[in-house]
């Protein structure tokens, strides 16, 4: 009982980490099915900056992952506008081809300026500590993860699901044409979207360096579990996305737990098992339904 | 007019050619290829050695008896044997190397053996630690170090210092399953018990169900392997996030605790014993000179790694060759040059096993400890002129 609690803490806090980077991803990839495969690059960023003002200047580390989320927000919505938008016409080619691009720039460039090596943890000392759960000894950022998480998911469900904004969101991602030509403005509906989910990434890249560590390689290193949430979510669904990033962070730790030869493969097992059987994702939005 | 601006052109041209060619005869060029990773998950490893070869120009010249040393690099990437063998070829085809050099990773130098026994080109490995490789071709000689070799002693540092039992976590490939294997042994004639094995697929970098696992087992202590960087910083933050030590376990390792990765972890990595060829803070006066070297090149505060001393090792070896040989020398010239050479490296003293053309040197067992404030690695035990195990183990293997 206490090794079931122990693994479904420890794969929630991981999902959490995932999710509040991911949920950008979908939202976007779903309403603009732009394959925006730089969307790691934007959770690295943050957790740069974010390194950057805690160790540096001193910042509290609160106050830096949300300085960070800022930041890679202000970077998303420049490069919404400079370098993604004239991608929604072309196919999925030249959009694979640019953001990967822009994944290798970006990794080049934190190679150049800051350096290649891993960089430190800026966990705080009051949340890198043991707490007593009850039945044991568990870390107080892991804990800390959870709640983030959670708070932040309820924040975004009362965003899609409860203001105008997301009843125009959600109903531009099932149905884009539709929204348009009852006088939507889609693609400002994007940007502002667009620079939500990089917000969130970057949050998630500062807020999650203890799981996730930070190097320049992030970009890609995690850009398939990204990637996995998405599609076994659902595109452009942001309650799938939740589901789909705790499933996978329980999944993938009860696995390497309980059954640790098997742990490297049994994710992708079950993910290819469950896109053979729902193609769509879990909890596809109604117009690829 | 024009005849003329053509005719004096020509004149200065051949002119200029016959200087060119008179001073090539009394003064050459040397070229060292070397192949590292600049971009891609190592690129770490790229950055250390071409400091360490640029500190080294700097302080010894870029010439040796009026010859010029000229190094030139490529980048291995993120680890590609056909793109490494390819660059291989082109340094010896087209910028025709006198002595090639490099390799983070072990495919990439088994990609390159066959070239260079071609073209019969000296080839200096500067990382790459399976012990195998010097076997694939007679003009390698590795000045790096094998994993067999510097993680022989601590299985039994480990048992004669009170740890009875142990856990091993290493990375699901070849070095990491070395590894286990190396520390399992020497662990075991010493009379400890191994009580789990994990082996961590290469991808993973929540460690958190590993290190779970390892906990409950209770051991004594706990053995780690990963590959420098980002997975071996996340295993060793988990170790310490999960209250491993608390509940009383040691961290053994060995390159997860060199002194560049330090500052990523917390004060609970204070204690961890990593065995290892270089220790960065050794007092010895090579090393007091080569850290200076590297200080006043970089501009800062640098902390060299294992590849740094090696690439500074492996600049020593050529110029002594050139300096013995002159600047043209054939492959088996070279190689048994510089089999026979010992080095006083920043690490302690170095020599080869003329045999199998591997290295031969001390090993260290250190303590991570805060000394003056600062976070390093002391040592607490030195096994003097190490050979690879492996090599002794297996004298047949090809």
């Amino acid at each position: 009982m206490t090794q079931f609690l122990t693994i479904l803490l420890d794969g929630t806090s991981y999902g959490m980490v995932l999710f509040i980077i991911s949920v950008g991803l979908t939202v976007t990839m779903g309403l603009m099915r732009v394959v925006n495969l730089a969307h790691g690059a934007f959770a690295m960023i943050g957790g740069y900056i974010a390194t950057v003002l805690v160790l540096k200047l001193g910042v509290p580390f609160l106050l830096a992952t949300v300085l960070a989320a800022i930041a890679a927000g202000i970077l998303g919505g420049l490069a919404e506008i400079t370098v993604y938008r004239p991608l929604y016409r072309k196919g999925e080619l030249p959009q694979v081809l640019l953001t990967i691009g822009l994944c290798f720039v970006a990794i080049a460039a934190l190679t150049f300026f800051v350096g290649p090596t891993p960089l430190p943890a800026i966990v705080p000392a009051w949340l890198d500590q043991m707490v007593d759960i009850g039945f044991r000894l568990y870390p107080a950022y892991r804990l800390f993860l959870i709640v983030v998480g959670g708070l932040l998911a309820f924040i975004v469900w009362l965003i899609i699901e409860r203001s105008l904004f997301g009843a125009r969101l959600r109903a531009a991602v099932d149905d884009p044409q539709m929204a348009r030509s009852v006088g939507m403005d889609v693609s400002r509906m994007f940007t502002i979207t667009f620079v939500g989910g990089c917000a969130l990434a970057g949050f998630g890249g500062a807020v999650g360096a203890g799981v996730l560590p930070l190097e320049p390689f992030y970009a890609l290193r995690y850009l398939v579990y990204f990637l996995i949430v998405v599609a076994v979510g659902g595109m452009g669904s942001f309650r799938g996305s939740l589901v789909a990033a705790l499933a996978i962070g329980i999944i993938d730790t009860a696995g390497r737990y309980t059954v640790p030869q098997f742990g490297g493969f049994l994710l992708y097992l079950l993910v290819f098992a469950l896109l053979l059987w729902r193609p769509n994702g879990l909890l596809p939005p109604k117009s690829v339904a | 007019m024009k005849r003329v601006w053509a005719a004096t052109t020509i004149a200065a041209m051949m002119v200029g050619a016959s200087v060119a060619g008179v001073s090539s005869a009394y003064a050459d060029v040397v070229k060292f290829g070397i192949i590292m990773p600049f971009s891609g998950p190592f690129a770490v490893l790229g950055k250390q050695a071409k400091e360490a070869v640029e500190a080294f120009q700097k302080l010894n010249g870029k010439t040796v008896n009026g010859h010029e040393i000229q190094v030139i690099w490529r980048d291995e990437g993120a680890g590609d044997a056909a793109k490494t063998r390819q660059f291989a070829e082109e340094l010896i085809l087209r910028e025709k190397v006198n002595v090639l050099g490099g390799f983070a990773l072990t495919p990439d130098a088994l990609a390159v053996a066959e070239v260079i026994s071609e073209a019969q080109t000296p080839t200096v490995i500067l990382n790459a630690a399976t012990s195998i490789i010097p076997r694939k071709s007679p003009y390698f000689i590795r000045i790096s170090m094998t994993a067999a070799q510097y993680i022989s002693p601590l299985g039994g540092w480990a048992t004669k210092n009170g740890v009875k039992t142990a856990y091993t976590m290493v990375s699901d490939y070849g070095p990491g399953i070395d590894m286990e294997g190396e520390f399992t042994s020497s662990f075991e004639r010493g009379g400890g018990k191994v009580v789990g094995k994990d082996r961590v697929p290469l991808n993973v970098t929540d460690f958190a169900p590993y290190m779970e696992r390892a906990l409950q087992s209770k051991a004594d202590a706990l053995f780690i392997f990963a590959p420098g960087g980002a997975p071996s910083v996340a295993m060793v933050r988990e170790f310490e996030r999960r209250g491993l030590k608390q509940a009383g376990m040691k961290l053994m390792g060995s390159g997860e605790m060199q002194e560049i990765f330090l500052p990523s972890f917390g004060d609970s990595v204070l204690g961890a014993i990593s065995s290892n060829h270089y220790t960065e803070s050794n007092q010895r006066p090579e090393n007091i000179a080569f850290r200076k070297a590297l200080n006043d090149s970089t501009g800062r505060e640098a902390v060299p790694d294992i590849v740094a001393v090696a690439a500074w090792d492996g600049m020593q070896l050529v110029y002594a060759t050139v300096k013995s040989l002159g600047p043209k020398f054939t492959g088996d010239q070279a190689i048994d040059f510089m089999k026979k050479q010992t080095i006083n490296s920043p690490r302690g003293p170095v020599s080869f096993d003329p045999k199998e053309r591997d290295i031969i040197q001390n090993v260290y067992v250190r303590e991570v400890r805060k000394v003056d404030g600062k976070v390093i690695n002391v040592d607490i035990a030195t096994v003097e002129q190490v050979r690879d195990p492996w090599k002794d183990n297996n004298p047949n293997a090809k």
